[in-house]
């Protein structure tokens, strides 16, 4: 019961927090500071909520346990993090996101390959993962490479639609003005149709990085050596440790918006002609 | 004094029962022959004669039956001992109130053109091993092999995780996989391998037998008389509906064949899978034999490591006699 009262005190304490915030003048630190208490009560409420009901933590562990957890099994999360994300997601989105780019460019000079490339992106893009990852791991391996390859053609897709989009941006009159100068082709292309394709492209890339992530782990469960994250989850399901599975969870989110914060700060170097970047 | 009057609630309640009761059934596994033995007894009207209303939910590859019993989406479960045991550990407490498989059909298959005869070839192999409660029979296996199961070299091996099926040794990805009597072994002949070609080594023959499937309750559910009763009158038609499989094999696969909901599975291989799986309850009555127990255990606690978290320590009340006794008499 003293659980309970816990953490609807903490509710209440992090919801007068919340609303006095919000109603001061916006600053930097006011803007830190309301997702932060948000989270912390959230953890508050859950941990009182799991200790206060005895809900087994099988069903669901408490956030406590979740860190010990993870303080107890960092070399296996980095182990792990290593195989998924740095060698699987991180190689796979490179190359399917590089080779996306590099068709799109083929595709925008050669209307032909339009017409014969885009409709078997689109197929691609339409097939099911789960359908994809087992016939990937008989073709690649157990290892990596096969998960690599699952991100490949998953992030490939909405990066080769995007970039395709984005070269078409430059309107006509900035291409006129670039034909007075006498730029040819690749001058064109360089000084105005890839920075004004730039947004779109970073649109693909920032989707990719979730699609990488996804990809790489669900097609661990379809056969893999025995570390990396998506089989750590899958196995500790099946063990009933749901702590080391909610352990990999985090590092998951963490990564995750980690390579898409990543992402947002590199548009914003690159992009910060755009309006969208004025603050 | 509480056992007294359970037991007198009991008998009252042994004569009470009229109604239908509810009981939900989770699987271990997609809806097959394995389990053969329940459909049956829920299509000849088993349960029915016994008074039940027996719901039986399919697994599969995502689904942990110990997960769904504890979350209250199950009465009763089938999973393997190991399983059980290492859910009882992290405090889902689980009993096993009856052992409808006498032995088990997990297996080790290689194939002879790789070179592996015996336990003593298997240094530097690439070894399939399915996960999910499977393992732990595994790591006991390799660990009194004295092998290690982080890479090949001259004393381990490298583990894959498999998917269920038999993909990998046909291609080549691995010199030896996981493979259970009644299924994937059949799927290794019908890719055209031949069982000459094959080298078997059958888990409880080496002694690392863990008892398979099994049915599986919450301890605190059978201080319940009315649940305890329920459950007494399940495992008797359960095990009925056993001995019919047994008995009449085709009819068995043809039941099987009705109840799957999916639609994926041939009658052929639940043919072939119900003869398989007779073999393994033949023995049984539906008792558990805690000899069987007791080498389940030992088994486990003979190899506990990092990655293979069963058991640490020996469990208690982990099996009773108390619904068998009752429903076999």
């Amino acid at each position: 019961m003293g659980w309970v009262l816990f953490a609807v005190a903490a509710w209440l304490l992090g919801l007068l927090i919340n609303v006095s915030l919000a109603r001061r003048p916006s600053s930097w630190w006011v803007s830190l500071a309301a997702p932060i208490v948000f989270g912390v009560t959230l953890l508050a409420v859950w941990e009182g909520v799991v200790r206060g009901f005895g809900i087994n933590q099988v069903l669901l562990p408490a956030p406590t346990a979740i860190a010990a957890r993870i303080s107890a099994s960092a070399d296996l999360l980095w182990a792990d993090f290593v195989q998924t994300v740095l060698k699987g997601a991180l190689s796979g989105y490179v190359i399917g996101c590089g080779a996306a780019f590099l068709i799109a460019v083929a595709i925008d000079r050669f209307p032909f390959l339009q017409r014969g490339l885009l409709p078997v992106g689109n197929f691609v893009a339409a097939l099911p993962v789960i359908g994809m990852a087992p016939i990937l791991v008989m073709w690649f391996g157990f290892d990596w490479q096969s998960k690599a390859a699952v991100v490949v053609v998953m992030v490939f897709f909405p990066m080769l639609v995007n970039t395709v989009q984005g070269l078409q941006a430059a309107d006509a009159m900035q291409k006129d003005l670039m034909r007075t100068y006498a730029a040819g082709y690749w001058s064109t292309m360089i000084k105005l149709r890839l920075p004004c394709a730039m947004p779109f492209v970073f649109n693909g890339l920032k989707i990719g990085t979730t699609l990488a992530l996804i990809g790489a782990i669900v097609a661990e469960f379809f056969g893999s050596p025995i570390v990396g994250m998506g089989f750590r989850i899958s196995t500790s399901v099946g063990q009933l440790t749901l702590d080391l599975v909610w352990a990999e969870i985090f590092v998951a989110a963490l990564a995750g918006s980690a390579f898409y914060g990543l992402m947002a700060l590199a548009e914003q170097r690159v992009t910060f002609w755009h309006p969208s970047q004025r603050h | 004094m509480t056992k007294i009057v359970a037991g007198a609630a009991l008998g009252l309640w042994g004569t009470m029962a009229q109604a239908a009761d509810d009981v939900t059934l989770q699987l271990k596994w997609v809806t097959q022959a394995q389990f053969a033995g329940y459909y049956v007894a829920k299509d000849k009207g088993f349960y029915e004669e016994e008074g039940l209303n027996v719901t039986i939910k399919p697994g599969g590859p995502d689904i942990a039956p110990e997960q769904v019993i504890v979350g209250g989406g199950a009465d009763v479960i089938v999973t393997w001992m190991a399983a059980g045991l290492a859910a009882r550990e992290r405090g889902v407490p689980l009993v096993n109130i009856a052992q409808p498989f006498k032995t088990g059909g997990l297996q080790v298959n290689c194939l002879k053109s790789t070179g592996v005869e015996s336990p003593e070839d298997f240094a530097g192999r690439t070894m399939g091993v399915w996960f999910f409660g499977n393992e732990y029979p595994f790591y006991a296996w390799m660990a009194s092999l004295g092998l290690e199961t982080d890479g090949a070299d001259e004393n381990g091996v490298t583990v894959l995780k498999q998917a269920f099926s038999a993909d990998p040794l046909i291609q080549g990805q691995a010199d030896c996989i996981s493979t259970m009597t009644y299924n994937e072994y059949n799927q290794i002949i019908e890719a055209g391998i031949t069982p000459e070609e094959l080298v078997t080594f059958n888990y409880l023959e080496m002694g690392f037998g863990m008892l398979e499937d099994g049915l599986y309750v919450l301890e605190d559910d059978l201080e319940d008389p009315a649940f305890k009763d329920k459950m007494v009158r399940f495992v008797r038609a359960s095990m009925k509906g056993w001995k019919y499989a047994e008995e009449n094999q085709e009819e068995a696969a043809e039941i099987v064949i009705e109840n799957d909901a999916s639609g994926a599975q041939e009658l052929d291989h639940q043919l072939y899978m119900v003869g398989e799986v007779a073999k393994l309850t033949a023995g049984s009555n539906g008792a558990l034999d805690p000899a069987d127990y007791e080498q389940t255990v030992q088994t486990l606690l003979s190899a506990v490591s990092e990655e293979n978290p069963a058991i640490t320590k020996e469990p208690e009340g982990a099996w009773t006699h108390e619904i068998t006794d009752e429903a076999l008499n």
